[in-house]
């Protein structure tokens, strides 16, 4: 006997394409089509899609990263060029997210340093890249308008857009066939607002990339996870404002009491574990890229992603 | 169908007897309803009734308890697949495995840790529930010796005993037969010797199959064998099967289309290959109870942390105590931080000061547990909220400065805080994250 779960879904996960290969006008030597699930993660046939992918984090200012990962890394994070290929060659992430971490000294204004910097991390790495711009509404604009460019024909994803500023991001993402990460307080409602507004600035679906926010866990990782599910379960109802792919960074993750103040020999361990545990849990929600700043977390939790995929076999319930 | 309490009302005895526990047959029945009583707890009732109210009233997931006294834990009776739709209830067992091959010692040692060991976070303690024995070695005598080597230590963990063997089995419940152990696991061979023992000691019951069907047939048989407590472990062979069966398992029992699947999921991590994962997983996969090997102190922590997370009642936001908090040793120059009683907020803030070093108050008032944000926007925090709760605090007899930081996305509050309490307002950062550079920069000028 067959048992059928009936959900009611009408409609799928709408489709990002992350990475320009040659035949797409770009360097990459893949891209990924990640989306287009028509049921809760993890319970179809998912052998022919790549998705959940592993994004490794680096930045080009390590004096605004944490700690721990400078330490582990040693010298490798002096040079994010160096650092973004061993996250390619040696970490085997999927994708490389870029940090201007260099934009948050105060008064930053060498606007044309950033070209480089993107540059060399695209010719260090042909995979797919995400680029988060500034934080600094002021220098917004020239920022990514200089990353959009320098990324031209790579089919970036660049971050991050928010309810408040989402116009600088939009025109550069616009400009050079960009994609875009939309994020919003850990509130489907102010989810699907954004969407709507960067819909109505011209920003097509296909190009929109959701972060629902992702609180660290034990620090409010829950609202993140039922945000999460949330979206999942309204965009497979139909509402095609929130059909699209989700992207899961906890970012406090490396600063939480329990992870600082391990002791010395159990700080790894322990970002590790949180790493893992949360890339977990918000994959089981929706998240389809997940973020990592350790590099000992994507080992296992590539390990685990393969193992929750259905074989074609399995796919449907016997 | 569900049947609403009138309609329950109706069928019961209407003698309010009081011995199901409810004052009233009305109030019973309202529980009835939903799902949260059991029908079999009315003495009075006719065949017919029992009938016609039994597959509608029971909680459409059974509540099975596992072990006795104070560290007893009860799994099951859930009705959502989704916390946001209401609330998880019942958390995840996690019950770290021993095996009979090992040295008394170290089982000794694995029981002290569940006995002992204490994760306290956000004012709840957190532990791991009970100890599996499992019978690698084949022999009955040495795993009834594991058993009994657990049982001497005296914590009184539920145990969860793992064999094939219904002769082992048999010899191990003589040392806690009584403590209601949960026994792995019958299948379509052994079922009616599992039965019989489930059944003499009045036990809680594994049954395994690789098929939903396999799992329905060894229900019914074991429902008609006189042991109503199981639970269903899915023998999967991926992390992604087991995802799978589970979610399958939960929509079809909760929606009834199944009632023979109405029963908490077991999952064995230890045997994934990939136990860490398969502990988040099954915690956030509708697993009821996890049988792991011990885990390292990472894992350990995770995992209590996510089972924490996802078991909290997301109706109801968690509330601190409002008042003054000391971080470090503040003195009368310290700076005094206002924030909301979201516990959330507080905890964040609260670690971010810390390793600030900067000794401060931290003044917490009342919004009923919202967040900032949400509290600005829905009116919760005005100025007069904080104006009576420097008074009623005793704000002014902590420090003799008149200076307030305020959250960043309370910043439109910053002229009317000033005006009703008559300290300065300072508008701090709107992410905890970075109120360590903001002390250190704003704050000494």
């Amino acid at each position: 006997m067959q048992y059928e779960m009936n959900f009611g879904w009408t409609s799928p996960i709408g489709e990002v394409l992350l990475g320009a290969t040659k035949n797409d006008g770009g360097t990459r030597r893949v891209s990924y089509r990640i989306g287009g699930g028509s049921t809760l993660p993890f319970l179809e046939d998912m052998s022919t899609t790549p998705a959940p992918l592993i994004a490794f984090e680096v930045c080009d200012n390590p004096a605004f990263w944490s700690p721990i990962i400078r330490d582990y890394c040693g010298d490798l994070v002096t040079s994010v060029s160096e650092w973004a290929k061993k996250a390619d060659t040696d970490y085997r992430a999927d994708l490389i997210r870029l940090h201007l971490t260099s934009t948050k000294q105060r008064n930053f204004s060498d606007i044309a340093s950033l070209g480089p910097v993107v540059e060399s991390v695209l010719s260090a790495t042909s995979l797919p890249l995400i680029i988060e711009g500034s934080n600094e509404p002021k220098i917004d604009s020239e920022v990514y308008q200089k990353c959009g460019e320098a990324g031209q024909g790579e089919r970036l994803l660049l971050g991050t857009a928010e309810a408040g500023k989402y116009r600088s991001i939009a025109a550069a993402a616009l400009a050079y066939n960009h994609s875009i990460i939309a994020q919003s307080p850990i509130d489907i409602n102010l989810a699907k607002q954004l969407n709507i507004l960067l819909k109505e600035i011209g920003v097509q679906r296909d190009h929109i990339v959701i972060d629902p926010y992702t609180g660290a866990l034990g620090y409010g990782f829950e609202y993140s996870f039922s945000a999460m599910e949330r979206i999942r379960f309204s965009a497979l109802k139909g509402d095609t404002d929130l059909a699209m792919p989700m992207i899961c960074s906890a970012a406090d993750t490396l600063s939480i009491k329990e992870v600082r103040e391990a002791g010395p020999g159990q700080q790894d361990e322990l970002a590790i574990q949180w790493e893992l545990f949360t890339c977990l849990a918000a994959a089981a929600a929706g998240a389809e890229i997940l973020c990592v700043r350790h590099p000992g977390t994507l080992a296992p939790l590539r390990k685990a992603l393969a193992g929750m995929k259905q074989k074609a076999h399995t796919a449907g319930v016997h | 169908m569900a049947l609403k309490a009138l309609d329950i009302y109706k069928l019961l005895p209407k003698k309010n007897c009081k011995e199901c526990g409810d004052p009233t047959c009305l109030t019973f029945a309202m529980k009835l309803a939903g799902g949260k009583a059991d029908i079999e707890l009315c003495p009075y009732l006719s065949d017919e009734a029992k009938s016609v109210l039994g597959a509608s009233t029971r909680p459409p997931i059974r509540l099975v308890k596992i072990g006795v006294g104070t560290r007893n834990f009860k799994v099951g009776e859930e009705t959502v697949l989704y916390r946001h739709e209401k609330t998880f209830y019942h958390p995840t067992g996690i019950v770290f495995r021993v095996m009979d091959t090992m040295t008394s010692e170290e089982i000794i040692a694995v029981t002290k840790r569940v006995r002992d060991e204490t994760l306290t976070r956000v004012g709840a303690d957190l532990r791991f529930n009970g100890i599996a024995i499992e019978n690698v070695s084949g022999s009955a005598e040495t795993f009834a010796r594991a058993v009994e080597t657990v049982e001497k230590v005296e914590a009184h963990l539920p145990p969860v005993l793992i064999s094939k063997d219904t002769a082992a089995l048999k010899a191990a419940l003589v040392h806690c037969g009584t403590y209601r152990p949960l026994l792995h696991a019958a299948t379509l061979e052994n079922v009616k010797e599992m039965c019989a023992l489930a059944k003499q000691h009045g036990c809680p019951l594994v049954v395994r199959s690789d098929s939903l069907d396999g799992l329905v047939q060894l229900v019914k048989t074991c429902t008609a064998e006189g042991v109503p407590d199981l639970v269903l472990d899915l023998a999967p062979d991926s992390l992604g099967e087991f995802i799978l069966r589970s979610t399958a398992i939960r929509e079809l029992a909760i929606t009834r289309a199944v009632p023979d699947l109405g029963y908490p999921v077991y999952l064995n991590a230890a045997q994934t290959g990939q136990q860490d994962a398969a502990v988040a997983v099954g915690i956030v996969k509708y697993g009821s109870v996890i049988v792991t090997d011990p885990l390292p102190v990472g894992a350990a922590k995770a995992a209590l942390t996510l089972r924490q997370n996802i078991y909290t009642d997301p109706q109801k936001p968690i509330q601190m105590n409002p008042g003054i908090y000391r971080v470090g040793s503040p003195d009368k120059d310290s700076p005094v931080l206002m924030t909301v009683n979201f516990s959330l907020t507080f905890f964040t803030l609260q670690g971010y000061l810390e390793s600030a070093r900067v000794p401060c108050f931290m003044l917490i008032v009342d919004t009923e547990g919202l967040s900032v944000l949400t509290a600005v926007a829905a009116g919760k925090l005005s100025e007069m909220l904080v104006r009576d709760s420097i008074k009623k605090f005793g704000l002014e007899n902590e420090v003799s400065h008149r200076k307030l930081i305020i959250p960043g996305y309370a910043s439109p509050l910053s002229g009317r805080i000033e005006d009703a309490t008559g300290w300065k307002v300072l508008v701090g950062p709107r992410d905890a994250a970075e109120i360590g550079e903001y002390l250190h920069e704003e704050w000494k000028k």
